[in-house]
């Protein structure tokens, strides 16, 4: 397709009414073409417009009150989930008179003992698998060397190993970003996020004090598995985080749907 | 609108299940604009959501309607898109686009799911060719927008600045937008040239810009 072809997708893409393939094409020639881009955000603030056209439709109050019911019982869980944070403290908040110090005093002594032997009997299995581990260390040490002495030329390596989580909508969803921070690529290996519906698709963002910029479009395999490259036009350690988000087919331009995985890199 | 940016947090207090503004905080919040209330949407504060959801619902769900045609499907729309603003506030960017904009793709964008969820496409789809816009009533602009509609100045501008397209134009831009359909399944539900479909929605994107910077329209 040449450039006049694509240009005449940029009406339909401000449209968001291109199919993936041509939604790709379109991206690649905004990446290189700074005019255009001027040119859709005209064209996307138009449209945006267009939702403003349409009769203004008043909600049953039922709609408001079930939003915000779910909002209220999030904010529940997120102040849970920071107490439960901080458990210690807050025991040691909700205590009451003598017999219940006297009762945790004898609670925290029958715990300590309990403790104590625990550590020991713990103690002695970690001296054992110490033991197998240095023999082990030992013999992958003598084959290191031996490789490193096979490979004079090998330059010094600054790659670092991220691991990255799924946040609370996909906390099964785990990860690493394997990556030189130098670099303007990395190696991402995810899974548990589970494939997507047709029409949808993973999209993965770096993030540089909140800004997102979009590192492409990530499928996972049956399995809930993949193994992307991130590419960025800035170095990998310039950004701070890296997230993923479940995004109309295509991709977006910013985020729009659920963030999946969020992590500081 | 009216909005003052540099206005001090409001106390939140949780009241009931529906509302969560004070009389007080509301009357701050409503002072704030939508990109201060996204902010504080972020930092975990259901009032300015609840402020933003007092903006924008209506219009939300009537998007949703027309998207998908039934109204206890459209308020799912309008309750799942604020719940999305809600859980994404953290990732919205104002550098990059109005909020309204940002709320309005995701609406669509879930409306159309749900529409094709649905319905096995394309059935629906052919009914848009020769039936009364999907933006409905512009052909009377006086009943429509002083009469029947009374919303918004901007309501009222979008819709002179579609009167301005022709039926034609104003059917391909409806197709795209409030159906998802790609240019190719505009040429062969509206039996044009995929050419002729191009130059549609080019000049009516145009159109619509010109008439809605002629009539100073603030999105």
């Amino acid at each position: 397709m040449d450039e006049r072809q694509i240009e005449e997708l940029l009406p339909f893409y401000a449209l968001d009414a291109l199919t993936e393939e041509e939604r790709i094409l379109v991206e690649e020639y905004l990446a290189e073409h700074p005019e255009a881009r001027q040119k859709l955000e005209e064209m996307t603030d138009t449209v945006s417009a267009l939702a403003r056209g349409v009769s203004r439709v008043e909600p049953s109050p039922r709609a408001k009150k079930a939003l915000m019911g779910r909002v209220a019982a999030d904010v529940k869980a997120r102040a849970r989930a920071s107490r439960q944070q901080q458990p210690f403290l807050s025991f040691l908040g909700g205590m009451r008179g003598e017999n219940i110090l006297r009762a945790f005093t004898l609670g925290i002594a029958t715990l300590a003992i309990v403790w104590v032997i625990m550590l020991n009997v713990e103690l002695a299995r970690l001296r054992n698998q110490i033991a197998t581990l240095n023999d082990a260390l030992v013999a992958q040490s003598n084959s290191l060397n031996q490789i490193i002495a096979s490979l004079p030329q090998a330059t010094p390596s600054n790659v670092i190993t991220v691991s990255l989580k799924g946040t609370d909508v996909q906390p099964q969803a785990q990860g690493q970003l394997i990556a030189d921070p130098n670099s303007q690529s990395a190696v991402l290996v995810i899974a548990g996020l589970p494939p997507l519906e047709p029409g949808k698709t993973y999209q993965v963002w770096l993030i540089d004090g909140g800004t997102p910029v979009s590192a492409g479009l990530l499928t996972v395999d049956e399995n809930g598995q993949a193994v992307f490259l991130v590419t960025s036009e800035e170095a990998i350690g310039s950004f701070n985080s890296l997230g993923i988000s479940v995004e109309p087919k295509g991709g977006s331009l910013q985020p729009t749907g659920d963030i999946v995985v969020l992590s500081e890199i | 609108m009216n909005r003052e940016k540099n206005a001090t947090a409001a106390p939140v207090r949780i009241k009931n299940e529906s509302s969560v503004l004070r009389a007080d905080d509301k009357t701050l919040l409503e002072r704030l604009s939508d990109e201060i209330l996204m902010a504080r949407v972020a930092g975990g504060n259901p009032a300015a959501l609840e402020m933003l959801y007092d903006r924008y619902a209506s219009t939300v769900l009537g998007l949703s309607l027309k998207v998908i045609g039934d109204q206890a499907l459209a308020e799912d729309v309008l309750q799942e898109t604020f719940w999305r603003v809600w859980q994404s506030a953290a990732t919205y960017e104002s550098q990059r686009g109005s909020f309204a904009g940002w709320l309005f793709r995701i609406a669509r964008n879930l409306a159309i799911d749900a529409y094709r969820r649905r319905n096995a496409r394309p059935q629906a789809m052919p009914d848009v060719v020769g039936s009364e816009p999907i933006l409905d009533q512009v052909s009377d602009p006086d009943v429509d927008v002083v009469e029947q509609v009374q919303s918004s100045l901007q309501h009222k501008q979008v819709r002179l600045a579609l009167l301005s397209l022709s039926p034609a134009q104003r059917q391909v831009i409806e197709m795209a937008y409030f159906f998802g359909m790609t240019r190719q399944e505009i040429a062969e539900a509206t039996g044009e040239a995929l050419g002729t479909i191009h130059t549609r929605a080019r000049l009516a994107i145009q159109k619509l810009r010109a008439e809605l910077d002629k009539e100073e329209f603030e999105g």
